[in-house]
Formats: structure tokens, sequence, C-alpha cells
């Protein structure tokens, strides 16, 4: 699945323009921006006011905010919020949504954009279901909270008793998760890939010993294993999304998938954040070099949405489950 | 403001959606291989494309046309495409079956023939490697020649009707069983302007008078490379093989086949699920690092499948093949190291898995020198991102 140059190139523009003009904090000048080119809602119905397209194109999206440093809560706000809304035939207006999935006590800790939100559309667990309920952020506890680049990731309370919601299945839950859990893989790979790039602009272009150090095969290799890893992530990234897309995320070995670019795109950070500062050297570390925009991000993402040990977890207890005579046809399926 | 990043351009092709369209075949593979597990033909092993040499089995494998399947059947093959065979080759490596003795004939000197090879070369030996009768070797390395290919010193002369070929070659996995191999030879003296110009290849067979086959012993006794003597072999002109000079593009076109394959990455799959099965039984500690593990085959049986792809409409594939093999054999030999780690005196590990392991670990330094060293191959990925 290609997505059309000319809208990547478009994406790019906007984000692009933002960050030279405004930073990396998104505005709600951006926001208006995204809504009135249609990328706001990009995958929403256009029935109602969305833009119609896939995730392939929302991959895209993101993607470019990650590779212009653009902090923003679009794919929460797209992907999850308002499409978990639509799912419960609530109606979808301009406000930006991000979503929250509370315990029993009506809580949740770490929840992405929250504070940064005009309402929260949160799901809980209600006698073997869940329900679900639109929320304004004014209207629910939020105690501030951030990850390791300075995104808000509050914790939320809400009165679960004075909440009247619709039901929810389990199932759509369950995609929630999925797509959730992709998003962040998507968001560690535009960070592994722009980290690369990087690293191959500045190896050409600083000198020491009197050449450059992409001369030396000790820094070729440093940035050959960056390469095979970003790939290594990407490949296992896209396979899921392969799977997701082309089975309206049901598809039975879709967690398996899930899993696997989570693993994959966690273990990748490791070498690509390491290599990749060793070879910048002491530059790369400080806040005026935008390589830690990357790196950090990686850092930041990898653990969200589960910790890559979770992940790890989650793929061996697969592969326990597929036993000896499975795992072969786990991983082909 | 610094300029800001475009999207790069990637190492390694798109994702292939193969499940549905290749999900008969492996089935069919699969149900095969059952059956000649039932039957007791072959005992799962590691590295079985390069130590499990067994005739029987690739005899079964060509009577259900597993063999030369790209081959046309004009040919004796069965005009099927690389993606079909990739899926077979996949099942068979990931299930350890004994597939060393057609493996080098089957993976690259059937592409290089094809690509190659004269009319009559082709009658000649396609057929025979389709139906599991002639294997091949590969005559590349030498003493003084390892990764650094374009310094052979086996010489090729001019005589009536053919060529006089003097040399010694090494690593030649199966020499001591197989019938033939292609031998790399400088045939015009060195041209310090142009190193890979004036070599050629040459199809030799290993009972040629003047052929001398030595056995090269493995650290654990066993036995499966050799060194081959070459003295004044007389090759006759129709087993030329290519262009006389053009060897070395001939030899690279070689190797993006020999570089992205499945047995790059499955050479210790057998021991995952033989720990799956040890931990679900807890007879060693539960440990996610088996998900790594797992994870990372399964990317990798991806990036491998989109490698083929890319193999199978003769788009360049050196840079990303070179990225398979780097990740593929740096983590089949972690599979060994991790199993090893969980192999002490005091696990409860059975008999077989342990014998699974101590095989793994003196297979293990093979797989990242075999097929040019990942420090050559990074290399070859630094190339590509214009670094070098």
């Amino acid at each position: 699945m290609t997505v059309d140059p000319d809208l990547i190139a478009m994406m790019n523009a906007v984000f692009a323009d933002h960050r030279a003009n405004h930073g990396q904090a998104a505005t709600p000048e951006l926001w208006s921006r995204l809504r009135s080119l249609g990328l706001a809602r990009l995958t929403g119905t256009e029935p109602s006011g969305g833009s119609g397209a896939g995730w392939h194109e929302a991959a895209e999206l993101t993607a470019a905010a990650v590779r212009t440093g653009v902090r923003i809560g679009l794919p929460e706000h797209d992907l999850l919020a308002c499409w978990l809304l639509e799912q419960a035939g609530g109606r979808v207006d301009d406000a930006v949504r991000t979503v929250c999935a509370l315990d029993e006590s009506g809580t949740a800790p770490a929840v992405p954009w929250a504070r940064a939100a005009e309402r929260i559309v949160l799901i809980w667990p209600d006698s073997g279901q869940y329900r679900l309920a639109d929320i304004s952020t004014a209207d629910l506890r939020i105690t501030r909270g951030t990850n390791l680049i300075g995104e808000p990731r509050d914790a939320v309370a809400a009165d679960l008793d004075t909440l009247t919601g619709a039901a929810v299945c389990a199932d759509v839950v369950a995609v929630l998760r999925r797509k959730a859990a992709l998003i962040r893989a998507i968001q560690v790979c535009a960070a592994l890939d722009a980290a690369l790039e990087l690293a191959v602009q500045h190896a050409s272009s600083r000198n020491q010993f009197g050449r450059p150090l992409a001369k030396f095969q000790a820094v070729q290799h440093l940035i050959a294993d960056i390469a095979a890893e970003a790939s290594l992530a990407r490949t296992a990234t896209e396979a899921a999304l392969t799977a997701a897309v082309s089975t309206d995320w049901a598809a039975p070995n879709l967690d398996f998938r899930i899993g696997v670019a989570r693993s994959c795109a966690g273990h990748a950070a490791s070498v690509v954040v390491r290599n990749a500062h060793q070879v910048f050297g002491a530059i790369g570390t400080t806040a005026e070099h935008r390589l830690h925009e990357y790196t950090r991000a990686a850092l930041a993402w990898r653990g969200e949405y589960g910790s890559v040990r979770s992940w790890d977890e989650q793929v061996t207890a697969a592969a326990l489950r597929a036993g000896a005579g499975g795992l072969w046809e786990l991983i082909t399926a | 403001m610094a300029q800001l990043l475009m999207p790069i351009t990637r190492p390694v092709p798109a994702v292939h959606p193969d499940a549905a369209d290749t999900a008969a075949l492996r089935a069919e593979v699969r149900a095969f291989l059952a059956e000649q597990r039932a039957a007791g033909t072959y005992t799962p092993a590691v590295d079985a494309w390069l130590c499990s040499w067994n005739e029987e089995f690739t005899g079964a494998l060509a009577a259900r046309g597993w063999l030369g399947m790209t081959v046309p059947k004009e040919y004796g093959g069965q005009g099927r495409s690389f993606l079909e065979r990739f899926v077979v080759t996949e099942e068979l490596l990931a299930a350890g079956a004994p597939v060393a003795a057609h493996w080098i004939a089957d993976r690259q000197i059937v592409p290089s023939l094809l690509k190659y090879g004269t009319e009559t070369q082709k009658r000649e030996f396609l057929p025979k490697i389709a139906a599991g009768q002639c294997f091949f070797g590969i005559g590349m390395s030498e003493p003084d020649s390892g990764s650094d290919l374009a310094s052979v010193r086996t010489r090729a002369v001019r005589i009536d009707r053919g060529w006089r070929l003097t040399g010694t070659k090494v690593w030649t996995s199966g020499a001591h069983r197989a019938h033939a191999f292609i031998v790399l030879a400088r045939s015009a003296p060195v041209d310090p302007a142009n190193r890979h110009a004036g070599l050629s290849q040459f199809i030799v067979r290993f009972a040629d008078p003047g052929v001398e086959v030595r056995p090269i012993i493995s650290m654990n006794g066993r036995h499966h490379f050799n060194e081959v003597i070459l003295d004044e072999v007389f090759v006759p002109d129709d087993m030329v093989f290519g262009e006389i000079g053009n060897g070395w593009q001939q030899v690279t076109s070689e190797l993006s086949f020999e570089r992205s394959g499945p047995e790059r990455l499955l050479s210790t799959f057998v021991l995952l699920p033989a720990l799956a099965d040890e931990m679900a039984q807890q007879r060693i500690p539960h440990d996610a690092g088996l998900g790594r593990l797992v994870a990372r085959i399964a990317g990798l049986h991806h990036m491998s499948a989109a490698v083929a792809v890319a193999l199978e409409r003769h788009q360049p594939a050196d840079v990303p093949a070179a990225v398979v093999k780097v990740l593929g054999t740096s983590t089949e030999g972690d599979i060994a190291e991790f199993a090893d780690l969980h192999a002490g005196d005091d696990s409860a590990l059975s008999r077989d898995t342990r014998a699974l392991i101590d095989a793994a670990v003196d297979q293990r330094p093979g797989f990242t020198l075999r097929g040019g060293t990942n420090e050559v191959l990074r290399g070859v990925i630094a190339r590509g991102l214009g670094l070098r």
C-alpha cells in the first residue's frame, strides 16, 4: 500500500511550517489548520465530517509530525478518541479529544494529552461490559504528569456513579488497545528513521583527523546497525499494519503481529539511540542539537501502552500457547 | 532553525502481503514434513542446510517437485515462482530438515545457470538438479582470499579447446559428496586499476583428473568443509561459465540470492519450539527473552520475504540482502546463546534439547562469517547509505 507522495509532501509541509514558525508545541492555530486541510480527522467517516482516509495515510501523517519534531496528540484524537466516539454512535464535533480507559474506581494514570484536550472519551468497565462517555475535560479531575519528552501524561479521575454511558462491547475495547499500541510503534519507527538520517548527515559533514567521520569504518558500522535495526522495526510494524487494515483490525494473528512490532521497535530503539549518540559525540547530548528530539522520543514512546518487556512477555505467552508444534505456524500466519 | 527532515529512502522494500496466496503450499509442505518425521527419515537438526546431507530426503523432495522449482519445465523443472520456492525452503529450514545435499545447487547454481548458462549447460545440469541427482559446491574462497574475493589466485590458462586451472579452493562444503562446483579463477593478470577485471568462472567436476578433495574437519570433529586442489585441471570450452572476464559481475549477482534467503535467519530455529516446550513444562525458568527472539524471527521472516519479492522482480537487492543477513545471522546466533545460557548441569533440559544447543553453539561462529562476513556486509549497507 503506497500513499500518494503529494499527500505526504503536504503533510510534511504543514508540520514543517508550524515547526519553523511556532516551535514544537501544537497550538490552536495548528489544530485549526489541520481541520481546514481535512487532516485533523483524516480517518473519520465523511458523513461525520472526517476525510474517510485509511490507516496507511494516518501512519504517514503521524510520521510527518514525528519527523518535524511537532508534539501533538493528533493520533489519539483522530485514530482513537473520535473513532471510538463514532463507534458508539456519538456526535463528533471540532473539539480536540483524547481517550482514557478508566479502571473500576474511575481513575487512569498517564493518560496521553488529557490536559491538552477539550473533551475526553472515557471508557470504563461495567459488570462485564464497557461503557463510554464523551466528557468535557473541565468536568474531570486532572493531575498533571509528563513523559520523558514533556508530553502530557496526566492522571484522570471521574466519579463513575454520576456518569451515564453508552454500552460498548469488549471487542471494540480490544481494537482500541491494538490501535493505541500500533500508534506508538509507528511513532518509534519514524523517530528511528529520522535518527538514521541525522547520523548519516552528521557523519558525512563532520571532519576529524582530517577526514569525514563517514570514512571511519567503526563509524560506518555504527550507522549500518542503526539502519538495520530501524528497518526491522519498520518491517515488523508494517506487517502488523497490513494485517490490521486488510481485516479491519480483526485478524486472528493481529495481537501477535502487534506484539512483534512493539518488541522489535522497542529493542531497535536500544541500538539506534546508543549508536546515534555515539556517532554524534557530546554535541548530540545538548538541548540545542535536535538529535534528542528523536532519541528521547523513541525511548519515551517505546514504553507507552505497555513496556517493551510487557510486549516481549506477550510474544512469549503466545509462543508458549502455540507450543512446539505451532510456533512456526504462529510466525507465518 | 535546522533544515527539516524529509522521509529517507528505505533500505528494505515494503512488506509483501503473502500469507493468503501461499498458505496452501505451506500446508502441503508441512504435511509432507510430518510424514517424513513419522517415517523416521530425519530428526530436526540445527544448521541442517550445511550439516544434514540426506540424499533420500532430497529425492523425496524432488519427487514432490520441490527442487529446481524456478527451473522452466523444458529443463525438467516446475516453472514456479521464486516466491513459491522461498515458501518451500522456509518451511524446510524451520523444520530443521536435511537439505544440505541439494542446497547449493538449488539455491544459487539454478539461478546462475538460468542467467548465464549455455544451452548445453542448462540441458546437462538443470534436469539432474531438479531430479535431486546432481549436487554442487561453491568454488570462491581460497586460502589467501576470504572476504577479499577479488584477490583469488587460482589461474586459468588458455590452451587448445579449453582452459587449464591451477590453484586451491577452500570451505567447499559437501565437495566430498557433490558432483561439481563453479570455480572463480583469474583468467588475465591483475589490473591494479580494476581489480575486478580478468576473473572468470568454470564448471569443474570433482571427479575430473587433477582435482583432489581434502577434508577440513570442524572444531567439533565433523566433516562438512573441504579444500579442493586443482592441479592443471582441463576445462573444455563448453564448461566455461558465463563470459570470460565477467566473473566478478556473475559472482556478485549470485550474492543477493545467497545473502537474503531464509537460511540466514533460521539456522537455529528448531531451538525456539524446543525451548518453548521446555519453558511450558517448567524445565527452564520463564524468560521473556524467548519472546524477544521469536519477535525478531517473525520480523525477519517478513523482511526476507520482501527481499524475495524484489529479487523476483529483478530489482537491485544487494543492500536489503545485506540488512537481512547482518540481522538474521546475529539473531540465529543469539538464539544459540539464549539457549546455552539456560543450559547448565543444574537445569532439567531434555537430552534432545541439549544436543541441539551443543550443535548450535558449535555452528554459531560460522553464521556471521559465511556468505560474506557481517563486517563486510555492514560496509555494503554503509555504501548504500552514501557513507563510502
